[in-house]
This record gives C-alpha cells, structure tokens and sequence, in this order.
C-alpha cells in the first residue's frame, strides 16, 4: 500500500515538473538558450495568483491572471532579453537569464516583502478525497488534471495545427520553414507564451498546494527542471513529460527507502548521473 | 505593499541621517548585523527592527552612563564573507564596544571569530551553532543550544504522553541535527520508542511521501524539528492525510507565519523553546508586542524578542560594569544571573557563555501561541561545556 501511495505521490510532483520543464525544453529546441529566469516565472505567477485572490477573494481571477501576467512576462523575457542577444555565443543569454533571476527574486522580495504570502483563503488543500484507499487534496487533482489537459492541448496544437505544424519544422530546420512561409519570430513568441504560460500556473498551484508563496520558492525548481530537460534528452518534449514523471516517482521513493544516505533534492542530480552515464543522449534520445 | 519598500527607503535614509548627524557627540556605540536581503532578509528584518526598539527605548529613559546608544547596523547578506568584513569594520571604524549578531549560525560563528581575536564581547542573539562560543570566552549566545532543547522535548513529550512510540520528522541542517541528536540521547532513557525517523531539506515544501509513511508508521506522537516555513506545509498535509496524532515541534516552529500557512490544522502543535505571546512577564512583552506590530506591519517573531531581549542585556552589563571598557562589560555579562528576557528567565551563562533558561512550551491556539507549560529541569537543560 506505501509503495503505490509513494507513486501516486511521485506522479503528481512530476505533473508539476512537467508543467515548468515543458517550455525549458522548448526555448533550448528551438534557441539552444537555458531559461534559468522560467523559475521566475513560476514564483511570479504564483505570487499574481495569491495577491489577486487575496484581494478580491476570487481564486479564479487570481489564476487567470497568473496565467495571462507570466505568459506576458515569458514573451517581454524574450522580447528584451534573449532577441537582442540572439548573435552570440550561448553562454551570454544563459548569465543574462541568471542574472534575470536573481533580479527577480530580489525584485519579490521588495515589493511583496522578505516573508512569504499565504493565501487568505485555500479551501482546496485541505480538502482530501480518498481514490481507492490513497487520500489527494484537491489541489493535487488540480494539478494533475491541468497539466493532462494543457500538455495533451499542446500536443494536439503542434501535431494538428498548421501553427503547431510550422513550430516543429521551425525546430527541425528554421531555414527551410522559413522558405516555406512559416514565421521563425512568431514561433518563438508563441513557445515562450506558452511555455511561460504553463510555468505560471505551476507556480500558482505550488503555491496552494504549499499555502505559502515565498521569493525563492523558484530556485529548486529550476535547478530540478534543468536536469530534467538533460535527462529528457535536450528539447525534447516527450522526453521531458516521461523524465518528468520519473524524477519524480524516483524522489518520493527515495525520500523514504535512501533518505539517511541522500537529500531528497540531491537524488534528482544522482539519478540524472546515472542516466547520463548509462544513456549520455537522455531517456529518449535527443529532439 | 508598495508602502513598505518605501518604508525600507526612508528609514534606510533615516538611519544614515541619524548616522551623519550623531557621529561627533559622545555616545556608546554597539555593533548589529542581520541578514536584510537575500532569502534570510525576512527573520533579518524582524531581527532588526526587534534591536532597534531596545535602542529606542533605552534613549528615551536617558541612555546608559549619561550616554545615548547607537546601534551600528550592517546587512550580512547570512554570507559568512560579509560578516567578516563588517566585524572588521566594526572593531576598527565603529569603535564598538560590544556588538549583537541578529543572524543565522553562519555568519554569526565567522564574526564570532573576529570578535574573539579583538577581545569585544559578542552576543548571538539566536545563532544555535556550537562553534559560536566554543572559540574562546568573548561569545555568548542568547538561546538554548540545540542538544539541550532536543533532551527538553523528550521530556515534555515523555510527561504528556508516556512511553510514546514517535516518529520524528527532522530537517537535515545543523539546526535540526543538534536537536534530533539531543533528543534520540534521552528519549529511550525517558521511555520513549522512536519508530523511525524521517529527513527532509531546507527547501521542503511537499511530505507526502513522508507522510504516507508517517502514517503506515501508526505512531503516538509526531515530533518534527524544522523551520515555520517547513512547519506550516507540513502541519497542514499531516492533519489533510488524516494523521490525528499529537504534534511536538521544535523552537524555529515560533513564528505567526505557522499560521497564516497552516491555518486551522495548526491547533494544538506544541512548540518545545516557543515564546508565550500571552505572558505578563517580563512587564515589558506586551508593550513590546504593540510597538513591534506598530513598526513592522506584522505580529512578533521570536527572533525580534531575541534581539530585543540581547540588546537590552549588553546594555545592562555596560552599565553593571560601569564603564565601557570591553573587558569590563564582557566580564559584566558573564556574571549575570536571573535577567528577564522576552523569552524567558535567563538563569546564568557557563563558562563558555552558554545560556541556561528554562524552556517554554507552548500550543497553538486560536491562532497564536499561549504557554502550555514551563520546563525548567537543571540537569537536562544544563548547556555544555568546552
């Protein structure tokens, strides 16, 4: 009964990681740049999401606009930071992206101030429903309905879609899209819209599933979603959704049955070493 | 919200006018540092403004040898490489002649050093790393080390709930450490049957796992050593699984954040080392309640007490010791005995300047902490020595 409880536990922490890697994976496809400041995204949709419905006592608003303020910010992000840096080396947007978010975790600390925010009223966490003997609050039902349903979107827009079509050739090859009308700038807005979109409304989520929304909350998520996208093998989405999964199951096994021996968060980078020796391409190969 | 970065502005403006303007007269001066950006900046904060009422209040009464204090106050960044610096330039530039760290372990035990060397008495306010005193007889500390608070929660929870089987719940930093290590000494020795125990980082938010095993674990008592900002997560998802047993938590549960994050499931957590908000004593809680909300915007934090409680001690011994003489006022706060803190009765320190206090117990209820009750064993609580 624990170990399928610890699963279950496991595949709804990597929903979660599923929704913030996502749109890494993608922007490293499609511009080869590491999106550290998408962990800034994540804590500035959660942070939209508990002052909008601390205020207006409406969490629905308080998520549409997490998801409408990082979708926003993702694309601003791109607009200002990475397109001017486009021309060089990789490494020079990756410390601008760094440098992005210490700012912004800095700039949390400021304006919402140095202690967290818990929301004022969360009715869903503490409200549980037993699914065959195993107890989910409905913030985690949330979570992993919200990432099928945007995932399987996204999956559907880019296999049916001629948008979704022109994405992936942009991918695999932006000069022959090009010539073929697809346009290369529009793809990019609309990953980074996206992408930053679905990191937003993880943010939001952790933030009610832990009540509390707090300026560093980004940074372990980041590091976690970053070897996620290594062992998903480098912008590919499908494996980044399965490495997702893994990392987490992995954790919340290795939370109970390795924890004298590892940090929990320590396990995630162990198991990308082993990966990686075993498979340098990633889990399923690279995009 | 935008009100209190420009609160910050200005009063970081204030305090540098103050500065500039106070620099020529005599006054005595005493060093402070607190993390006041970076992911510590929030206890910082509090820390801080907690030091300053002391400040205040001592000047409206007409200061200390016909002084005024000021307090010297540098942000830490909780770096250890900032804290060295700043205690450099404390002794050197500031001239202090004592100084109050209102920081974590780290940058308190790098300082610590400095001050050592320099022969300045130096008071922890609530930095619980052993190394902070063990260098040498310049440091004292203000609260309980954790082996004694550990060997403490054995024996409330021994006491309440005899031979309880527990699973302790424990945060993998010298902090949770030191606790657990005290606690595992005396608990079998006091009856209790620890079932397992279960570690988790700093950056924790989500114990479901842990949780689920807590709960085929079946225990009697729930023991969790963790910071509030673990603690209120954790609280929450122990009572959301349904897990209905008592819950015992160690002193960095103090904070009202426990409950803004938990909310109701945070009713009946016992705090090992926690500051009754209720008490009538010290005389000066109350009114130090009501001015740390007026000033900070938020209810009390413990560590504001401690840096209270720290500055108002130092102050003491300087005039005790009648002169600002470091050796003086060191030897001054080595001698004392039964002084009031906010926290408690601090009983004396040993020879290392460890404190002795007893240590309070208190419950969540109805949204704060009240006492529960009141340990005050010589033997267990005894601080260690060299």
């Amino acid at each position: 009964m624990l170990f399928v409880e610890l699963a279950v536990t496991g595949l709804v922490y990597g929903c979660m990681y599923a929704m913030m890697a996502v749109g890494l994976t993608l922007v490293y496809g499609l511009l080869r740049i590491l999106h550290i400041a998408h962990a800034g995204v994540f804590a500035l949709g959660a942070y939209v999401a508990v002052v909008v419905a601390n205020a207006t006592g409406s969490l629905a608003l308080g998520f549409a606009l997490a998801l409408v303020v990082s979708a926003i910010a993702g694309v601003a992000i791109y607009r200002f930071a990475y397109q001017p840096l486009l021309g060089h080396p990789p490494f020079v947007p990756m410390i601008v992206s760094i440098g992005l978010f210490i700012v912004m975790q800095e700039g949390f600390r400021m304006v919402f101030g140095a202690y967290g925010i818990a929301f004022d009223d969360n009715p869903w966490y503490t409200s549980t429903v037993a699914i065959a003997g195993i107890n989910l609050n409905y913030v985690e039902i949330a979570m992993v309905i919200s990432s099928v349903v945007l995932l399987v979107g996204f999956g559907l827009f880019a296999s049916l879609t001629r948008a979704g079509i022109g994405w992936r050739a942009t991918v695999t090859d932006p000069q022959m899209a090009t010539s073929f009308g697809v346009d290369p700038v529009r793809v990019r807005y609309v990953i980074f819209l996206f992408g930053s979109a679905l990191a937003g409304i993880a943010g939001a989520l952790v933030g009610l599933l832990n009540n509390y929304v707090e300026p560093t909350m980004g940074g372990l998520v980041s590091y976690k979603a970053l070897a996620i996208i290594v062992l998903g093998g480098l912008g590919n989405v499908r494996g980044t959704l399965l490495a997702s999964l893994v990392l987490g199951v992995v954790e919340s096994y290795g939370t109970i049955y390795l924890a004298d021996v590892f940090d929990r968060d320590a396990i995630g980078f162990l198991f990308l070493i082993v990966v990686l020796m075993v498979r340098p391409q990633g889990l399923l190969g690279r995009g | 919200m935008h009100k209190s970065f420009i609160g910050a502005a200005l009063a970081a403006g204030l305090l540098f006018a103050t500065g500039a303007s106070t620099g020529a007269s005599a006054q005595i001066k005493i060093g402070f540092h607190a993390p006041q950006s970076g992911p510590a900046a929030a206890d910082g904060k509090s820390s801080t403004i907690g030091a300053e009422i002391a400040r205040d209040w001592i000047n409206e009464k007409g200061g200390v040898l016909g002084q005024k204090i000021e307090l010297v106050i540098y942000d830490d960044q909780n770096r250890p490489e900032q804290a060295v610096p700043i205690a450099n330039k404390l002794i050197g530039q500031d001239k202090v002649v004592a100084a109050v760290s209102g920081s974590y372990s780290a940058p308190t035990r790098a300082a610590a050093a400095v001050f050592q060397t320099a022969g300045i008495p130096y008071f922890s306010a609530y930095g619980v790393h052993p190394d902070i005193t063990s260098g040498g007889n310049w440091a004292f500390r203000g609260v309980t080390l954790g082996g004694p608070q550990g060997k403490g929660a054995a024996k409330f929870i021994s006491t309440k709930f005899p031979k309880a089987k527990v699973s302790m719940l424990t945060m993998n930093n010298d902090f949770g450490q030191s606790i657990a290590d005290g606690f595992k000494e005396v608990a079998p020795k006091d009856g209790l049957t620890i079932i397992k125990e279960y570690t988790f980082g700093l950056g924790e938010r989500q114990f479901g796992p842990i949780i689920a095993s807590v709960k085929a674990d079946n225990p009697d008592v729930i023991y969790a050593i963790g910071y509030y900002f673990v603690g209120g997560p954790l609280v929450a998802q122990l009572r959301a699984a349904g897990l209905k047993q008592p819950i015992v938590a160690a002193q960095a549960f103090d904070s009202m954040k426990l409950m803004e994050i938990a909310k109701d499931a945070a009713n009946g957590v016992f705090v090992v080392g926690g500051m009754d908000r209720q008490r009538k004593t010290p005389p000066d809680l109350q009114p130090f309640e009501a001015e740390f909300k007026k000033r900070a915007g938020y209810d009390t934090e413990a560590v504001a007490a401690n840096c209270y409680s720290s500055v108002m001690l130092v102050v003491d011994a300087i005039k005790r010791a009648g002169s600002t003489d470091p050796k003086k006022i060191r030897d001054a706060l080595a001698a004392t005995k039964d002084f009031p803190m906010l926290t408690g009765k601090l009983g004396y320190f040993n020879a290392i300047g460890e404190i002795y206090m007893p240590l309070e117990v208190t419950v969540v209820k109805d949204g704060t902490f009240v006492g529960a009750t009141v340990i005050d064993d010589k033997t267990i609580l005894a601080p260690p020595g060299k």
